[in-house]
This record gives C-alpha cells, sequence and structure tokens, in this order.
C-alpha cells in the first residue's frame, strides 16, 4: 500500500495509540466525579489541554475545550457566536474556499436565522488577500472565519495580517479551522480568536479534536446539560482522547522541521514527476504547505485514474465519484479561477511523515502507465 | 386457548395439475429456509403447510411467510378434533380472544361422510357461541368471521387471514441468467422473476477503473435485500475493461452501447449456458432509454436465439419506483455510484440503430477473443441470507442450480 492521502486521515502514532489503550484502562474516572480518583483523571485532562496550548503557543491568552473534531469545533464556532451575539450584527464572513464544515454551517445560519452570510474571494493561488477582507469587512460582521491552509491545494494564508484587519471592528471575531496547517508550519495564531482543528490528521485517533478560544470571549454551547469543559460542551469527557490528542500534537510539533524538510524534498519530487507529464497542470505552488499538491489532468478523467490507481493500492484523492448525473466539480479550484475541465478533473496527493521518494516514485510511474492506458474523457 | 398454528395455502396451483409436487417440494423447501430462525414445526401436505407455533408469536412468522413466493394465504387457526361439541367448544373459546361486537360463521366441508352438512355446522357452531358470549350475528358486515374447515378427520377454525406474496414457488420455474447493473430498475426486474418462481443467477459487467469497486459494494447491498426472497444468490462479475476499450476504440460514438449490449447479451448466452440457464434477462424497459427503444431491442437480440426475458418491459418507470421501494432496494439503487462511465456514454446516442450496421462495426475488431477472455475471468460472489458466504454454504431448492 502507498497511502498519499495524509490530508484526508493519518495513521496514528504507535506510541499515542499506546498510551490511549492505558489511559483508557487505568484512568477511567469520570474527571467530573468530586473523589480522588475523579480529580486524578481531570488532572491528567488539565495537563492535555495546557499541553494543547503551548504547543499552539497561547498559553497566557487562550483556553482549549476538547471536542470530537473540527467539524464540531467549527459548528460550536458559529452557532455558539451566532446565537450569543446576533444583537451585535448579522454579517458574517467566510472564505469562499473553507471546508465544508464551515461553509455549509454558515450558510445554514443565513437559512435559518437570517444571518447575511457572505464569501470572501481568493487571488489565483486560492488565498485571501487582507485588502479584499478589508473591503468587506463592516460594523455589522460579528464572525471572520478563513482557514489556515487549504485541504484541497494547501493555499496558506497569512493569518496575522488578517487577524489585523478584522481587529479593526472590534465586535467582529475572527475564526481559523487549523486541521491542514497544525503541526505542519510555524504560524503565530495569537491575533485569532477562535482555532479549530482535528487529532486524526495529526496521528491521534479519530475522534478527537479542539476548539481554542479567547478566553474572555463568550460563546453559547452546542450541547446543553452538564458543566463539562466550563460548561461549554456538556458530556463526559473523552480524557484518554484528549491525551492522545495532546501527545500526537506534541510529538508532530517536536518532529515539525523535519516533517517539513521531507515534505518539501517529496513536494519538489512529484512536481518535477509531474512536470514531464503533458497533460497535468498544477494546482498547488511552492508558496503553499509542501504537505499537499493538487494537480489536473486536461486529457483523462480524474476520477478514473483515482479508481486505477486504487486498483494498484496507490491511495490518493479526487474531487468526485464518476457520476453522470451532473460531474462534481471542486468549488475551490472553481474559486481560484481554474477552468471547469480543471475543476472537474483534480487529483490531490498529500504527504505525511511516513513516506518517502519510493512512494512518490511509485506513484509517478503507475500515474504514466494508468494515462497511457485507459481511455481519455 | 388460543390460535397455535399457521396454515399456508397454495398459491397458483390449480394451473398446475401435474406439476402439483413439485410445486410443494419447492414451496416446502423455501419455507423451511425462511424460518430457519424460528423454533416452529412445519409440516407439508397435498393441500396445505401447517406451521405449529408452539410458544413462537404468530406476526414475525407471518411476516416473514408474507415474502415468501407461491403463497396465496395465511392463516391463523386451531386444530381440533371433529366431534360437533368440540368443534363448538373450541370456537366459543376462540372466538372470545377476538375483538369485535358481532360474528358470522362460514363452513366449508370436504369431508362429504360428516354428518351436518356445512350449513348445519355454522348453525351448530353460531349457536354454542350466541349461548356462551355476548357477541350478535351480523352475516353482512361482520367483526369477526369464524371459518370452520372441516376435512377427514380434522377440524381447522380460524378468524384471521394474510395476503400472501403469490405467485410460484421459487426455483420450479426453472433458472434465468439476470443481467444486474446496479441501478433502480434490474433489482426489480430479479425480484419479479424470483416472484413467479424464477431462480434468478445474476450477472454484472465491471469496467475498472472506468467504474469504481464501490459498485460492487453496491450490488452486494442490493443482492443481500434480495436475498428475502431468494435466499441464496450467486453474483457473477464479468471482467469488461477490455471490450469495453475495444468497442469505444473501433465503433462510431453513437452505435457505441448498441455495439455494448450485443456484446454483453453474447456474453450472458455464454454464461447461461455454462450454468444451465434456460435463458437471459434484463431490466430493460421499452423507450426508457436511447438502448431499450425497440429498434434498439431488435438490433441488440439479434445477436442470440436465447430467450431474453424482460419482466419490466411495459411497467411505468413510477411504478417500478414504487415497487422498488417496497422491496426496499431503492434507497441502495440511488447511491451515486454508476455501471457505465461518463467516458463511454456517447453525446447522441443512436435510437434506432440498424442491424447491418452493427454487424459491419464489430467486424472491425477481433471481439470473439475479447469475449472468451472477458467469460473467462468471471468471479463469483454469493450472498445467502442477507450476508456475503463461500460458495459451498448456498442451499436452493434445486441441488446444483447456483454452485455446482
Amino acid at each position: 500500500m502507498i497511502y498519499l492521502d495524509n490530508a484526508a486521515s493519518t495513521r496514528p502514532y504507535r506510541e499515542v495509540l499506546e498510551e490511549y489503550v492505558r489511559h483508557s484502562q487505568e484512568d477511567f474516572a469520570n474527571s467530573n466525579s468530586k473523589h480522588y480518583f475523579g480529580f486524578a483523571t481531570h488532572s491528567l485532562l488539565e495537563k492535555a489541554r495546557k499541553s494543547v496550548l503551548t504547543d499552539l503557543g497561547v498559553t497566557d491568552t487562550h483556553q482549549a475545550l476538547f471536542c470530537s473534531g473540527a467539524t464540531e469545533a467549527n459548528n460550536t464556532v458559529f452557532q455558539g457566536i451566532a446565537f450569543r451575539y446576533a444583537n451585535r450584527g448579522k454579517r458574517i464572513l467566510v472564505g469562499s474556499t473553507e471546508h465544508p464544515s464551515v461553509l455549509v454551517t454558515a450558510h445554514s445560519l443565513a437559512r435559518l436565522q437570517g444571518f447575511e452570510v457572505v464569501e470572501i474571494p481568493v487571488n489565483a493561488k486560492g488565498q485571501v488577500e487582507p485588502d479584499t477582507l478589508a473591503s468587506m469587512m463592516d460594523k455589522q460582521t460579528i464572525l471572520v472565519s478563513i482557514m489556515a491552509v487549504n485541504n484541497e491545494t494547501g493555499a496558506i494564508n497569512d493569518l496575522p495580517a488578517l487577524a489585523q484587519v478584522v481587529h479593526q471592528f472590534p465586535k467582529a471575531f475572527f475564526h481559523s479551522d487549523l486541521t491542514q496547517s497544525v503541526g505542519k508550519m510555524e504560524m503565530d495564531y495569537s491575533g485569532v480568536d477562535f482555532l479549530s482543528f482535528s487529532g486524526h490528521k495529526i496521528c491521534a485517533p479519530k475522534g478527537t479534536g479542539v476548539l481554542v478560544y479567547r478566553s474572555k470571549i463568550g460563546f453559547e454551547s452546542l450541547h446543553r446539560g452538564g458543566d463539562q469543559e466550563f460548561g461549554l460542551r456538556a458530556g463526559t469527557v473523552d480524557v484518554p482522547g484528549a491525551l492522545a490528542l495532546a501527545d500526537a500534537l506534541h510529538r508532530t510539533c517536536q518532529e515539525r522541521e523535519a516533517y517539513i524538510a521531507l515534505a518539501k524534498t517529496l513536494f519538489q519530487q512529484l512536481k518535477e514527476g509531474l512536470s514531464q507529464i503533458e497533460e497535468v497542470v498544477l494546482n498547488s505552488d511552492e508558496n503553499g504547505s509542501p504537505f499537499v499538491l493538487n494537480f489536473s489532468l486536461r486529457k483523462h478523467k480524474a476520477s478514473v485514474v483515482v479508481e486505477a490507481l486504487s486498483e494498484r493500492g496507490i491511495y490518493v484523492s479526487s474531487v468526485s465519484a464518476c457520476n453522470s448525473k451532473g460531474e462534481p466539480t471542486s468549488y475551490v479550484l472553481a474559486a481560484m479561477g481554474k477552468d471547469p475541465g480543471d475543476c472537474a478533473n483534480s487529483i490531490r496527493v498529500s504527504f505525511g511523515h511516513e513516506n518517502t521518494k519510493e512512494d512518490v516514485d511509485a506513484f509517478l510511474i503507475a500515474l504514466k502507465e494508468i494515462l497511457t492506458e485507459v481511455a481519455p474523457r | 386457548m388460543k390460535f397455535d398454528s399457521l396454515l399456508v395455502h397454495y398459491g397458483e396451483l390449480s394451473t398446475k395439475g401435474s406439476n402439483r409436487k413439485e410445486f410443494i417440494r419447492c414451496l416446502v423447501h423455501n419455507v423451511r429456509v425462511a424460518l430457519k430462525a424460528f423454533p416452529v414445526e412445519i409440516k407439508g401436505n397435498r393441500d396445505y403447510i401447517l406451521i405449529g407455533l408452539g410458544d413462537q408469536k404468530p406476526e414475525p412468522v407471518i411476516a416473514r411467510l408474507q415474502e415468501v413466493s407461491g403463497i396465496q394465504r395465511i392463516s391463523l387457526i386451531y386444530k381440533t378434533e371433529t366431534p360437533i361439541e368440540t368443534i363448538q367448544e373450541a370456537a366459543t373459546a376462540l372466538i372470545a380472544t377476538q375483538p369485535g361486537k358481532t360474528f358470522k360463521v362460514e363452513t366449508k366441508r370436504t369431508d362429504k361422510t360428516y354428518p351436518l352438512d356445512s350449513y348445519g355446522i355454522s348453525i351448530a357452531v353460531a349457536d354454542a357461541i350466541l349461548d356462551h358470549t355476548d357477541l350478535e350475528v351480523d352475516v353482512h358486515h361482520p367483526d369477526i368471521v369464524m371459518k370452520v374447515t372441516l376435512r377427514p378427520g380434522e377440524c381447522l377454525l380460524s378468524c384471521q387471514d394474510y395476503p400472501g406474496l403469490g405467485g410460484y414457488p421459487l426455483g420450479m420455474n426453472g433458472k434465468v441468467t439476470m443481467l444486474l447493473s446496479g441501478g433502480i430498475d434490474s433489482p426489480v426486474a430479479a425480484y419479479s422473476l424470483m416472484r413467479r418462481g424464477i431462480l434468478v443467477d445474476c450477472l454484472h459487467f465491471a469496467s475498472p477503473p472506468y467504474t469504481q469497486m464501490a459498485v460492487i459494494d453496491k450490488l452486494k447491498d442490493l443482492l443481500k435485500q434480495l436475498n428475502v426472497y431468494q435466499n441464496d444468490i450467486r453474483l457473477q462479475v464479468v471482467p469488461f475493461t477490455k471490450l469495453q476499450e475495444a468497442i469505444y476504440a473501433h465503433v462510431p460514438e453513437p452505435y457505441c452501447i448498441t455495439i455494448m449490449r450485443r456484446m454483453m447479451i453474447r456474453i450472458a448466452e455464454k454464461v447461461a449456458k455454462k450454468n444451465h440457464c434456460l435463458g437471459i434477462a434484463t431490466g430493460e424497459s421499452i423507450g426508457q432509454v436511447a438502448s431499450q427503444t425497440l429498434q434498439s431491442i431488435v438490433t441488440i437480440n439479434d445477436v442470440t436465439s436465447f430467450p431474453i426475458l424482460r419482466p419490466l418491459c411495459v411497467s411505468d418507470k413510477l411504478s417500478i419506483i414504487e415497487t422498488s421501494k417496497r422491496i426496499k432496494t431503492y434507497e441502495i439503487s440511488i447511491r451515486p455510484y454508476e455501471d457505465c462511465c461518463t467516458i463511454f456514454k456517447p453525446k447522441k446516442p443512436k435510437t434506432k440503430p440498424r442491424i447491418d450496421e452493427a454487424e459491419r462495426y464489430e467486424a472491425s475488431f477481433d471481439y470473439a477473443s475479447l469475449i472468451e477472455e472477458a467469460v473467462e475471468g468471471i468471479t463469483n460472489i454469493y450472498l445467502s441470507g442477507g450476508e456475503e458466504v463461500e460458495g459451498k454454504q448456498i442451499v436452493c431448492p434445486n441441488p446444483g442450480d447456483l454452485v455446482e
């Protein structure tokens, strides 16, 4: 198996899983229980919380809330802010290339709660430019959401610069989905009010996630019924999961330089290999995250090529399944102004620390073979 | 006292004089397979199947029997001795367990030596009920109908009938090779055949990587659903990619689908004959798409003299959808995976293809060896009772039906 779909999910660190099992067996008390066993579990939870805040570099200003993943964290931000602060204004700005857990949630607030939700255009590289954002901000805006790194293309947004624009409007909060950036790049997150990410993209188990929020900001909770997680997420806390996420994040951050160097090498290697294939056009560039390389096929159908790769045990992502009833297409690439044919036929290769040069070689060989074998579109 | 048995009435048996034994053998086998999970006693005879319920609640057993083809109706009954006093006592006790205020007694007497005639029995039973309960007689719109069936040596009492699926017992009308695509129509066509007693052996044409592996999973799920009607199903998957690519390379676009269907029929005929099937079946419905116009069907059908059954040929799409919802295949069928990739779908398919033209295009490449190769490469998947199983676990009414 050659796994080049690490932006979709990753294999958990073995040590993290072992600790997860150990904590599940030994520290199973409810962290909310008022006995010594419960207190001990609670202190493990607080240790995990502190570790996450330290690794993100926001120890003094922010607080962390453990949840099931970025989707829940994003839902919590949108609904939590919308319900609490609708009296201040009803305008929400979201990047046009955001993940569906942001876009769909935002648009549901427009549909159900009468918010004005506006998508911020991106430039040809897929980035939100601070000037563009500035031109769209107004006093009615209460929330701006712009991801750090795009999941399809790896395009990076300049969060500190964007944060500065948002904070010129005191009523507006700034949220950023860090799912594809956390542990994978150096970035100053301190200007962002809400940060969310999933554990399974950084080699923690699935079902773990964090919402990091500026401590002084209050918001409504999505789950009601208990005072866990400062009353912001009712329900018994998954302490072993929180510990596993904190552990995986810490390991990833410690190895960050090495991981980035590896990803850059693989990115270059793949880019050079792809440049020999005439019909390939790159949708990612070197200024983006080295962990994601997106390209489109001009002559072949991407979904067919991905299926053929899959037959050979090579796993990457394409925008769509083969479907005659309306071809799915990438709204991310469309927002970047790409040609419709390219939007419907893109392939994403995403690296993890377990990948090797041999993986990229094998991918390139298989891709070239497949392109000569399968019928063009 | 409570109703403690179920009586299964045979379906269209009257039309099948000499095949009666075969009908009963198949139905008893199928009922046993269907009720495997229930601790009930099953006895078949010339006139009916009697199912002793013991402590088993009747409702789930009846519901399962309603999915077995060849059953006209199911009655919840109590079996008693024939002396009139015994019948009166049982009928009175049983009717007291039924909701309602009015009743009527209907008697059928096949034992002509019995001292009372049908009317006499009805009167005697009704008298007893009137004496011992508060019920009143209403012969026009009764709440409860007490049916008394008097056979030599036994009397059956029943108040409730449940409709069966009708049709013939599965396996008594031979078997066919069914072309299964994964769309809405072909599972409904398969169900229609099963209901009429025809065992279905499935064939799917897969063209990876143009079609996805997910299609096979979808087919498995469809067939697991159809296991309700045919407990054991085989799915044969034909590797069709090379042939499809050859068609795409050699045949003008408007004729691609016509030629593709002709190749499928040629393969299906070979497979059917190899498997001792007596025909090919498809989910085609006339006029629905370009390859299903009558002109197309003529051109496609021309490659074989083998019978092709098209159970849905004149069904409305809406009624097909309705059936697929009823047999619970609809939600699976509408999953987005397609059996044919858009790459091979002509923009303007020929709606009136000609046989001579089709033959001319086919002469331009060596399809015969590709067909041989496809048939050689067939793989088998077996599904039984809603699970994927090994071939040896497959059981059918006739030995060797699906597994040699």
